[in-house]
């Protein structure tokens, strides 16, 4: 199977030799590692940086996790009926999804600029530490609602009508209908978006990369660049591999926690 | 208001959204064709002269050309492979449910949430050692494997759901299992396996971390890379910058378009079960 020894090769090696280099300390050249136990593991917890960089990640993800859902839903309602004028539509929603990050975070850096700052004078939110973080998520609900809107379409075209011929004998109106019928009938679809949406957020790069560097200050450094950082600018590949260990777990543990209790949902709705 | 103001008045708020949402589309093709006065005096308008040389002399000073061909080849290459040893390895594990398979399917399904982060300085100083660092052909080796857990994930359930009575007769009548496999599995697995190709190629074409990981040197930058790079130089001028923008998104667009009906099919298929 060359699949397998592809994956061999190129994942799963690498990501076994990751353990031993968390241990060390190492500039990610010299041939000499010195072993240095769990010290880079104990740092981690009492590092400004790294808490800073999960505050980023966490806000990011939970905003895009909303927002991308909340909007692709409204737009699988709206152009869910199969028409010509709907096709056309969601081919134009679905095409931000093509663009690379870092384009999306390019052309909106403009849009920041010269649409929201020069045309309503709200000043850039990539500029400002409060707010860059949901400036990059934006471009991010952006990209991606339309995503999430494919999805959706395909789920509520799944539901039978016959459902919908009954609510409508019993006079339901739409807003029941959705609640009753439409919502509980595409959980599945819900519990996949939310799901993928969840580990893209976590590991957030292209977009604090290309519109910010991170900045300003270290206001939209995200764990991703932490890391990639540690390897490149800071050569402490050690310490950098460390937080990816913990990284890895933590992803790990939060999707698990977060698919096993929406799919619960699922069955109970 | 009656039904037929109601249905003018939702064609109406639809266009409306749907325009919102292409507007930065729009933003990139005007500065792509404005002149260096025009941006400044004033950048939303459309442009009073087009001004088609952006676009000749960002491929000339953007070395366009070389990245172009880059992209292509790594995604056009990558994308073969993963494809063909994908769906083979798809298919084995959807039909033959041993322990082994079994085994293999959940070592994929853990390692879709694998961040590159993880794998990243190891990967590095492999292949480094390797001598694949800066190579197109040691990124392509990196993309595939990569992406294999995903495709498997997304080709396997689509596998499970074809009847197996076809392939049974075919073992009757003396058929190999290369030849079942060819001439009867693959064939019935068009949808997915375009979807599949669809999906990894903008994967590929629009990878940022790995290239930028893996590909460090002039001569092998891909056109994620060209753009981060040309923008960092060219951020005063940004009509040729967006004209560099525009060009590589048309290639991806194209195979969008294409493809597209594959894609809703497939991304309903790989959303459910990853």
């Amino acid at each position: 199977m060359p699949a397998l020894v592809m994956f061999a090769i190129f994942v799963a090696y690498p990501f076994l030799q990751g353990f031993p280099i968390s241990f060390t300390k190492w500039d990610g050249m010299s041939p000499n590692k010195a072993y240095v136990g769990l010290k880079n593991y104990i740092r981690i917890f009492k590092d400004a940086n790294v808490m800073n960089a999960v505050k980023n990640t966490l806000l990011f993800t939970a905003v895009t996790m909303v927002f991308s859902n909340l909007l692709g839903l409204l737009f699988a309602l709206m152009i869910s009926k199969k028409s010509k004028l709907n096709h056309v539509l969601r081919t134009c929603i679905f095409m931000p999804y093509c663009l690379s990050l870092v384009l999306s975070s390019y052309i909106w850096r403009y849009v920041y600029s010269d649409v929201f700052y020069d045309k309503f004078g709200i000043a850039s939110p990539l500029g400002s530490t409060t707010w860059v973080m949901i400036g990059l998520a934006v471009i991010s609900v952006w990209r991606d609602a339309g995503y999430c809107m494919v999805v959706y379409i395909a789920a509520i075209q799944g539901v039978s009508k016959d459902y919908y011929e009954a609510a409508e004998l019993e006079g339901a109106t739409s807003w029941q209908k959705f609640k009753a019928i439409t919502f509980p009938m595409i959980a599945p679809a819900v519990t996949a978006n939310f799901t993928l949406l969840l580990a893209w957020g976590m590991k957030v790069f292209d977009y604090p990369m290309a519109a910010t560097a991170g900045g300003p200050g270290r206001a939209s450094e995200t764990v991703a660049m932490l890391i990639y950082n540690n390897l490149f600018t800071y050569f402490k590949a050690g310490y950098g591999q460390a937080i990816a260990v913990v990284f890895t777990i933590s992803i790990f543990a939060v999707s698990t926690l977060v698919s096993k209790t929406l799919r619960a949902r699922e069955v109970e709705i | 208001m009656n039904k037929k103001q109601w249905n003018y008045l939702s064609v109406i708020v639809k266009l409306a959204i749907t325009l919102l949402v292409i507007s930065p589309f729009y933003i990139a093709m005007i500065y792509s064709v404005k002149s260096k006065q025009e941006m400044v005096t004033d950048r939303l308008a459309f442009p009073k002269t087009i001004h088609w040389d952006n676009f000749t002399r960002a491929i000339e000073t953007s070395n366009f050309g070389l990245a172009l061909k880059n992209s292509l080849v790594t995604t056009v290459l990558a994308v073969i492979f993963i494809t063909l040893i994908c769906t083979m390895a798809s298919y084995i594990i959807a039909r033959k449910n041993n322990r082994f398979y079994n085994l293999i399917y959940y070592l994929f399904v853990g390692a879709m949430i694998i961040p590159f982060q993880s794998i990243m300085t190891p990967l590095y100083i492999d292949m480094t050692r390797w001598k694949l660092l800066n190579t197109l052909h040691g990124f392509i080796f990196a993309k595939i494997g990569f992406q294999i857990a995903f495709t498997v994930l997304l080709v396997s359930g689509f596998v499970k759901s074809i009847p197996k009575e076809l392939e049974e007769a075919a073992s009757i009548d003396g058929a190999g299992m290369y030849a079942v496999f060819f001439q009867i599995v693959f064939p019935l697995m068009k949808p997915i396996v375009l979807t599949s190709i669809v999906l990894n190629a903008l994967n590929v074409w629009n990878d940022f971390q790995m290239s930028l990981t893996l590909l460090q040197q002039k001569q092998v930058r891909n056109i994620p890379l060209t753009q981060y790079f040309f923008f960092g130089e060219n951020s005063i001028e940004l009509g040729l910058a967006f004209a560099l923008f525009i060009l590589s998104i048309i290639p991806i667009l194209a195979l969008y378009l294409t493809l597209q009906k594959y894609i809703i099919g497939g991304i309903t298929q790989g959303a459910v079960k990853g």
